[in-house]
């Protein structure tokens, strides 16, 4: 039986079915088994590549030419799809980005003048005052909001809250008080010229209102007209 | 077998030989140094046996067309990697049978019910119920073409990894040294899966052997 395992084997395994081995061949003489497994294989083995054979159509070469050039168009900017461009995109996409969000930040900004001391600042009064208000001369550079004088009543002008990256400008400040008169009641915010500061604006009142600037980049507040 | 280097099969085949004369090996070089001709003459040589070879692996003639072009275009662009380390046939071959099979577990995923196999083997393939037509059947031509359709349905039938296999050797004539490189398996392996094929194939198409 092992005998017949190893004949049916070579049956299966021979190159081509009317030429067996010469021992297959012996075997199969005295085998009905084996002669019956030869000659359904041989007849399998036929019957399978007896099977339809297709060729191909008339128009392949000219189809395949299309194609091949097709993929060469796309083969020509093959290096719009490489790794390393994209790569490239998405850095110039941060950088772009990152300068944005800085821009935003004011980081750019001609505005920002090197940490000094609050005292010095306090210094350097931009235009020449008449007497200001005594309770105006106070040290502004303690935190509190300045507050500008009208008759008996006091206004609170801006208080400037800092952002925390812009800590070193008028932090905690504002204008120094010389620059604030008695007859000086309002704020002007200048969009844009205020620097990145939140500047709480004063109660609304019914009238003609002397108009105020603040500047927070030249840190003075002038009296610049009134609101009608 | 002996690697050849492309550098030492470089020809001109606009020169003294013609592209018919060349090698493979030969027309590959050509191939991969931009000529065109060399391309058109492998086309030549392959396009129909390529052609069959996927037709009888997916029994779906347009499809293999268009898979036969695509293992041109596939030579084509990867050209300068060939490794001539055996013969092109296995190449092509290769990258036709990976095609074929490609589209074969594509069709698979699909989930599509065949009306002739309803039922799965334990691999989870299709087992074809197709009960032999005991009739007399009317005319010679008939029985040709309904034998033919049983083959092919039989064929299609088997587990991919048993039908490119039996393909190859009793389609296409393969040794089984060369069905072994393009599959990339053990000649025993490529012998244990034709044995398993043909046993199949034996009991689908009992009534016409």
């Amino acid at each position: 039986m092992n005998g017949c395992k190893n004949i049916q084997q070579r049956i299966d395994e021979v190159d081509n079915p009317g030429f067996l081995p010469l021992e297959a061949s012996e075997h199969i003489g005295h085998c009905n088994d084996c002669a019956r497994f030869a000659i359904e294989r041989t007849a399998l083995r036929e019957l399978v590549a007896a099977g339809t054979r297709v060729n191909a159509p008339i128009n392949f070469d000219a189809v395949l030419k299309a194609r091949l050039a097709q993929v060469k168009s796309r083969r020509s900017f093959w290096w719009l799809g490489s790794p390393g461009l994209l790569r490239l995109g998405a850095a110039t996409a941060g950088l772009v980005v990152m300068i944005s969000a800085a821009q935003y930040a004011g980081l750019f900004s001609t505005n920002n003048a090197p940490p000094t001391n609050g005292s010095k600042r306090a210094e350097v009064p931009t235009k020449p005052t008449p007497a200001p208000a005594e309770r105006m001369t106070q040290d502004l550079s303690v935190p509190s909001p300045p507050r500008a004088a009208v008759g008996d009543r006091a206004y609170a002008v801006a208080s400037v809250t800092p952002r925390v990256r812009r800590g070193e400008v008028l932090v905690g400040r504002a204008a120094a008080a010389g620059h604030l008169t008695a007859e000086d009641g309002g704020v002007v915010l200048v969009r844009g010229r205020n620097g990145d500061m939140d500047v709480q604006m004063p109660t609304v009142s019914v009238g003609a209102q002397p108009l105020l600037y603040v500047s927070a980049g030249q840190r003075t507040v002038r009296n610049i007209g009134a609101s009608f | 077998m002996a690697a050849v280097t492309h550098q030492a099969q470089a020809i001109e085949l606009g020169g003294s030989r013609s592209a018919e004369a060349a090698s493979d090996h030969e027309l590959l070089a050509a191939i991969r140094d931009g000529d065109e001709v060399a391309f058109q003459e492998i086309v030549r040589r392959y396009r129909n046996p390529i052609t069959n070879f996927v037709y009888r692996m997916l029994d779906d003639y347009d499809r293999s067309v268009e898979l036969a072009q695509e293992t041109f275009i596939r030579v084509y662009t990867s050209a300068s990697r060939y490794q001539a380390n055996y013969s092109f046939s296995t190449y092509i071959y290769r990258i036709a049978t990976n095609l074929a099979i490609s589209e074969l577990r594509r069709r698979k995923r699909r989930k599509t019910v065949s009306l002739f196999s309803p039922f799965t083997n334990d691999d989870g393939e299709a087992i074809e119920i197709d009960p032999p037509d005991l009739n007399m059947l009317q005319d010679e031509t008939l029985i040709q073409n309904e034998r033919r359709r049983a083959v092919a349905r039989a064929i299609t039938s088997l587990p991919q990894k048993y039908r490119a296999a039996i393909v190859l050797r009793d389609v296409e004539g393969l040794s089984y040294d060369q069905i072994a490189q393009t599959l990339e398996l053990s000649e025993g392996t490529v012998k244990s899966r034709i044995n398993r094929a043909r046993n199949l194939l034996k009991e689908k198409l009992s009534a016409y052997i």
